[in-house]
């Protein structure tokens, strides 16, 4: 059961930003709900006084700007895949692996920012972001912009109080690529176990900067799910926390299955 | 503070104050919008799903959403549209028309959900109708890839999604002009045997008088022959409540508003074993809008097991409503009633416990070691069996001298199993409402399968005589078992006493899982021997089961696993020897199967086993030995239900025609091809098709009992009135059938009531499978009896000179023998108002000494991916002797959603804990429930036979299909691999240990 004192619906990004700093009561920014509410409503997280909408902040949109898509914040799952220019990336990345993020009816209450927020280590999306080498936007309270990449991203729910920050947009390449995806699961649409996505660039075409995982001749992101505290890329320390699903050595012994399965399907995808 | 939001519903504008973390759904729901449900806090089940836009000007920009993670402050400037919404065409908002209520208009999702046999329990029903109106608004003609993506978000727990999938193709193909053809269900008759004595002149049932006499019925009639001669049974008529289902109308127990309900809480206990030090209730009680905190030190202290079931309750006796000891992490602590959910939630947490905590067990073996801690050390617990030793009940049942049989063997085998704890995870949570009536007596409005246990066992409790309880089962949304409890009805009636007020209690869906009632683990040891022709001489089964905290239907939940284990096959000499242990974990109880899904898990794997050690085809070794028609079980009368049993005699078994006809649908033949099961594409796939077989009962005997009552109308319809408790199985279209079908009319001419204690007459309840062939027991002889009166009363006023046993129904008149005919309704009327003035009516109860088992095959094709461990079902097959079908649709219904259970269970259901006996699931998703786009193809097979015991030849069939699939699916990943895995669930992680022990 919810019980919050204060709900806001800011108009502006400084509004918002001027409430969460605000130490005289306990705020969350909410964007879909999808989460927020739900640990809210189970009272999981029980030391909050109010809540403030990102709904009125004009954060939604999916738009092409030179060789990039800026996706707003609060751009539902379902608007992010659904967009034709989202949903090409590298062969369907996006739209393959949100599938799993749950089904239709969360997907379009769960937004992009929230998904990033969260980087809940089973989240195949985010581990398709990350392949992607996706940017963060965010805003802080001076108004002050700033881009990073998405691994070297690390955000709390609920930023630190004093100096709240806003997730705004998330960036993406156009560059053409081939996408790959395995998984292993309880059921086919479980969330997942372990997961890895590859994104391998193609026609000799480079991929942005970042920590590219040599693949044959092309360069390629490989990103794991389930292996560690959130969705992280290949190739560092795996520190995978067992639990009911799967043991620790379980899920590092299935990281090294799930990537060379979505290798091979990158690779397919990409001849 | 409350604000005030604007929302646009179904096309109105409303202006509402709401708090700031009021949920959508609690602001829909109070502005009646009853269709959308709630079934959890973190929105997995769907079952409060809306269509939502924050643009109502672009009506492509609707979502599916769930109104229970959207704060109703979220919403404000929004639209929202719900089930309400897309019924009525012609009115507004949702208000139904003066033609709508004369001739309810149904769009074509609604009518397929009906014609199709959508709807069980149909509290997921308006969601999924929503979610698939949303999808043919967008995709007129969708794949059914895409159906069943549109709908995944709404779970459902009784349908296996087959005819809900079913039915949005077809409205999608009808929208488009075409006629669909009827659904198809795959029904055949077993052939008819030898055995069968010929007859001119087949009887109107299977039986002439019922009742315990049914058992000296001669076989008379053969299958083939009942269905052509029926005009209502084994048709598949629609639902007789389908239409309100499909219009989301307030029928479930939470769907009223009472003037001045307060909302109730339950404060759980967060350690696993504990005295109560203190506690302290003085901030929660200070909090304004309080009316109510409860502690065991504010109720009497009254002993009693919570089990639904019959008189006297099967021991032991070891729970009170409040207790000064805890003894699982979820057990009850305290209660609060106030004004708000909010203030509930405040006040439960502002209680302040100190626990004194105990050392804790969370497994038999723990439990039953020397020294281990005393779970039930109270004084005043009744009947447990050796409380100091944390045993509540101990089995020990012997038929003839297993001991010399298994020397005398030719071939000894020996083997042991696991089977885990698991939930029913009914989409409707446990939900009652109380409430004094204008008679002081007291309301109890509750989601039950067992309405007069519930009234008989809360009376003592509550410290009320009987006469002063009426307890109203509503519409349930599903129970599968959890509902057969006594479960939290006495907690909420004690704040009603203690406010004076109406009171609702509802369990969160955390609750559910750590609060209600599970399916027991065990630990199986099977031992049996052969002789040299492969024949079985003797079985031994030893069972440690796992009861949790308190014992509710330990004992006969485990007397029914040994029962299972040791009749399904024919054995001339048999030992159950059985421990019921208490350990410090949430509490098992009913659950669909009752003991029988762990026993054949079980059994039917160490068949197979032994067959293979000793050099025989598992299949020729089953067939030779499962029980046959004219076989007796010898175990049936030493295991009763907790008391000495009867003897019975298998009168029925298809179970050879079900094997074959699943045995095709499966594809058996594959097993031989080795391309499929090694396909040279995926060397790291391996494929295999497994079977078992199952029988289950019918009732129980010499205990279950219901009783209807019929009455004529002034029109020729009748009123039917019965005790027993329609969970969303079709039970009341069922008996309304039956009654139909022997009063000579249209099913649209039964008016059905279940059930109210003040109303209906008693009936033990929805358990047991019992339902079509004891309460359709009653039913039948109430309208054979009304059917007389009829008659009489026509052969004496309006047919001189003939009498009643000349006379037939048929049609909706009374018919001579050279034609003449009139109608019911004339007969209605000259008896109510014109000559020999009197009401038509009959009550009738019904029992059975007999409990006729039902038999399937159950088949799995699957694939396991020997490098991950990952086990995917393809095909899963059932074909089950039912006896006659009385409702094809809903029978085969039954036999859906039943297997996809039981897939859970085998694959991916699972409660597990940590160390400190603390759940790590709470939630559904991490609980992992089939969703329809991850479903297995499932195939339905009804093999009739007829029974001759049951009515128009009936049997039972909602159990059966939880009780085979486990097995099979092991029998599938030893054919695919070789590797035998003797514990469930499936998971990926246990598959593949395995396989590298291999």
């Amino acid at each position: 059961m919810a019980v919050l004192a204060e709900y806001h619906r800011p108009k502006t990004l400084a509004g918002a930003l001027e409430l969460l700093a605000d130490q005289t009561s306990r705020r969350l920014p909410l964007a879909g709900g999808t989460h927020l509410v739900g640990v809210l409503e189970t009272r999981r997280l029980r030391d909050v006084d109010g809540v403030v909408d990102l709904a009125a902040l004009n954060l939604s949109y999916v738009q092409q700007v030179d060789a990039s898509l800026r996706v707003g914040a609060m751009t539902t799952l379902s608007d992010l895949v659904e967009h034709p220019q989202s949903a090409a990336l590298a062969g369907g990345i996006l739209p393959e692996t949100a599938r799993f993020e749950g089904p239709l009816n969360l997907r379009n209450a769960a937004t992009a920012g929230g998904l990033v927020a969260l980087a809940e280590p089973d989240s195949e999306l985010f581990a398709a972001l990350l392949a992607l080498n996706a940017a963060v936007v965010t805003v802080d309270r001076d108004g002050v912009e700033s881009c990073r990449r998405l691994d070297d991203f690390a955000l709390s729910l609920s930023g630190t109080a004093a100096a709240p920050i806003l997730i705004t947009e998330i960036r993406l390449s156009l560059d053409r690529a081939a996408g790959g995806h395995a998984r292993i699961a309880r059921t086919p649409m479980d969330r997942c176990i372990v997961a890895a996505v590859v994104v391998a660039t193609v026609n000799g075409r480079s991929s942005q900067s970042g920590s590219a995982v040599a693949d044959g001749d092309n360069p390629a992101r490989t990103a794991l799910c389930g292996v560690g505290p959130r969705p992280q890329l290949a190739g560092g320390p795996l520190v995978p926390k067992g639990d009911y699903k799967g043991s620790a050595e379980y899920r590092s012994a299935m990281a090294e299955v799930v990537v060379r399965r979505a290798r091979v399907a990158a690779a397919s995808v990409g001849q | 503070m409350p604000s005030s939001v604007t929302l646009t519903i179904n096309g109105t504008p409303h202006l509402i104050d709401v708090h700031p973390g009021e949920l959508l759904r609690t602001a829909l729901r109070r502005l009646r919008i009853f269709s959308v449900k709630h079934a959890d806090e973190t929105g997995e089940s769907g079952a409060d799903a809306i269509l939502f836009t924050r643009t109502p000007d672009a009506p492509k920009s609707y979502r599916l959403v769930n109104s229970g993670l959207l704060l109703a402050s979220q919403a404000d400037g929004a639209s929202v549209i719900t089930l309400e919404g897309l019924e009525d065409e012609d009115g507004e908002g949702g208000q139904r028309s003066r033609v709508e209520f004369l001739s309810p208009r149904l769009s074509a999702l609604q009518q397929q959900f009906i014609e199709c046999g959508a709807i069980q329990c149909g509290y997921c029903t308006p969601a999924q109708i929503l979610a698939a109106q949303h999808l043919l608004d967008s995709d007129p003609q969708p794949s059914e890839a895409a159906v069943r993506e549109a709908i995944a978000g709404v779970l459902c727990r009784c349908t296996g999604y087959v005819k809900p999938v079913q039915a949005i193709l077809r409205a999608a193909a009808q929208v488009q002009g075409e006629t669909p053809p009827p659904p198809p269900i795959d029904v055949r008759d077993a052939p008819a045997t030898g055995e069968w004595p010929a007859m001119d002149e087949p009887p109107t049932n299977g039986w002439s008088d019922g009742g315990p006499d049914t058992q000296t019925q001669t076989r008379s009639l053969p299958a083939t022959v009942a269905p052509p001669r029926t005009q209502v049974v084994n048709k598949p008529e629609p639902k007789v409540d389908a239409v309100k289902l499909a219009k989301g109308r307030p029928v479930f127990a939470d769907d009223v508003e009472l003037p001045g309900m307060l909302y109730g809480g339950l404060l759980t206990s967060p350690v696993a074993h504990a005295r109560i030090l203190s506690i302290d209730t003085s901030d929660a009680l200070a909090l304004p809008g309080v009316l109510a905190v409860q502690t065991y030190a504010d109720l009497p202290r009254v002993i009693y097991a919570s089990g639904g079931q019959s008189y006297p309750q099967p021991p032991p006796y070891d729970q009170v409503c409040l207790d000064s000891k805890v003894r699982y992490v979820g057990d009850r602590v305290a209660t609060v009633a106030a004004e708000s959910p909010e203030l509930v939630q405040e006040a439960l947490e502002r209680i302040k416990v100190e626990y004194g905590e105990l050392p804790a067990v969370f497994s038999p073996e723990e439990a039953m070691q020397a020294g281990a801690p005393v779970i039930h050390d109270e004084s005043d617990a009744q009947m447990i069996h050796d409380a100091k030793g944390n045993v509540a009940v101990k089995l020990l049942v012997d038929h003839n001298d297993v001991d010399a049989a298994l020397e005398s063997a030719d071939f000894v085998f020996e083997s042991e199993y696991r089977v885990h704890q698991v939930q029913q995870a009914s989409i409707e949570p446990h939900i009652v409402i109380t409430y004094w009536d204008e008679d002081d007596r007291l309301v109890i409005r509750t989601s039950t399968q067992v309405p007069f246990h519930v009234r008989r066992m809360v009376a003592p409790l509550l410290g009320l005589p009987v006469r002063r309880i009426r307890v109203v089962k509503p519409r349930i949304g599903g129970g599968f078992g959890g509902k057969q409890e006594m479960l939290i009805e006495d907690l909420c009636a004690h704040l009603t006493i203690a406010t004076g007020r109406p009171v609702r209690f509802e369990y969160t869906r955390q609750q559910e899982f750590s609060s209600a009632r599970t399916r027991h683990p065990q630990q199986l040891r099977f031992r049996s021997g052969v002789d040299a022709a492969g024949k079985l001489v003797g079985m031994e089964v030893r069972v440690v089961a796992d009861t949790g905290a308190y014992g509710t239907h330990g004992l006969t939940v485990q007397m029914v696993t040994g029962f299972r284990a040791l009749s399904t096959y024919w054995l001339p000499a048999a030992r159950f020897d059985c421990d019921v242990v208490y350990t410090n974990k949430p509490v098992p109880g009913a659950f669909r199967g009752y003991g029988a899904p762990q026993a054949l898990f079980g059994l039917e794997q160490h068949m197979e086993e032994m067959a293979l050690a000793f050099g025989m085809d598992p299949l020729e070794f089953k067939r030779i030995n499962w029980v046959k028609e004219g076989q007796t079980l010898p175990m049936a009368v030493a295991m009763g239900e907790g008391r000495e049993g009867f003897p019975q005699t298998v009168e029925s078994s298809g179970l050879a025609e079900c094997v074959e006809a699943g045995a095709a649908s499966i594809g058996w033949g594959r097993r031989d091809d080795a391309d499929w099961k090694t396909p040279p594409d995926k060397p790291h796939i391996r494929r295999g098709i497994g079977l078992a077989i199952c029988m289950h009962g019918t009732g129980i005997a010499g205990l279950d009992m219901g009783a209807a009552s019929i009455k004529l109308n002034d029109d020729g319809s009748f009123n039917l009135l019965v005790g027993a408790t329609d969970l969303g199985t079709g039970s009341d279209t069922v008996l309304a059938q039956i009654a139909a079908e022997a009063l000579g009319v249209p099913l649209e001419q039964i008016v059905i009531y279940s059930s109210d204690t003040d109303f209906t007459p008693f009936d033990t309840g929805a358990y047991a499978s019992s339902t079509t062939y004891i309460s359709g027991g009653a039913v039948l002889k109430a309208a054979e009896d009304v059917s007389l009166q009829i008659r009489r009363h026509a052969a004496g006023h309006l047919f001189q000179g003939l009498d009643a046993g000349q006379l037939r129904l048929e049609d909706g008149k009374v018919f001579a023998p050279d034609g003449r005919a009139v109608t019911l309704e004339k007969v209605a009327l000259h008896s109510i108002h014109q000559e020999e003035q009197h009401q038509i009516m009959a009550t009738a109860s019904h029992m059975s000494y007999v409990s006729p088992p039902p038999f399937a095959a159950q088949y799995a094709a699957l694939e396991v991916d020997t490098e991950t461990g990952q086990v995917t079902v393809e095909k899963a097959v059932m074909a089950v002797d039912c006896g006659i079908a009385i409702n094809p649709v809903t029978a085969s219904g039954q036999v859906e959603g039943g297997m996809t259970q039981a897939l859970g269970y085998a694959l991916c259901e699972e409660m597990p804990y940590d160390d400190k006996g603390r759940l790590e699931i709470s939630r559904f998703g991490d609980y992992r429930i089939l969703t329809a786009d991850e479903m297995p193809e499932l195939g339905t097979i009804l093999v009739q036979t007829y029974e001759p015991t049951g009515p128009f030849g009936a049997k039972a069939i909602a159990e059966i299909p939880m009780d085979g699939m486990a097995p099979a699916i092991a029998s599938a990943i030893f054919d695919a691999t070789g590797l035998r895995i003797r514990e469930i669930p499936f998971t990926p992680e246990r598959v593949w240990r395995a396989l590298r022990r291999m």
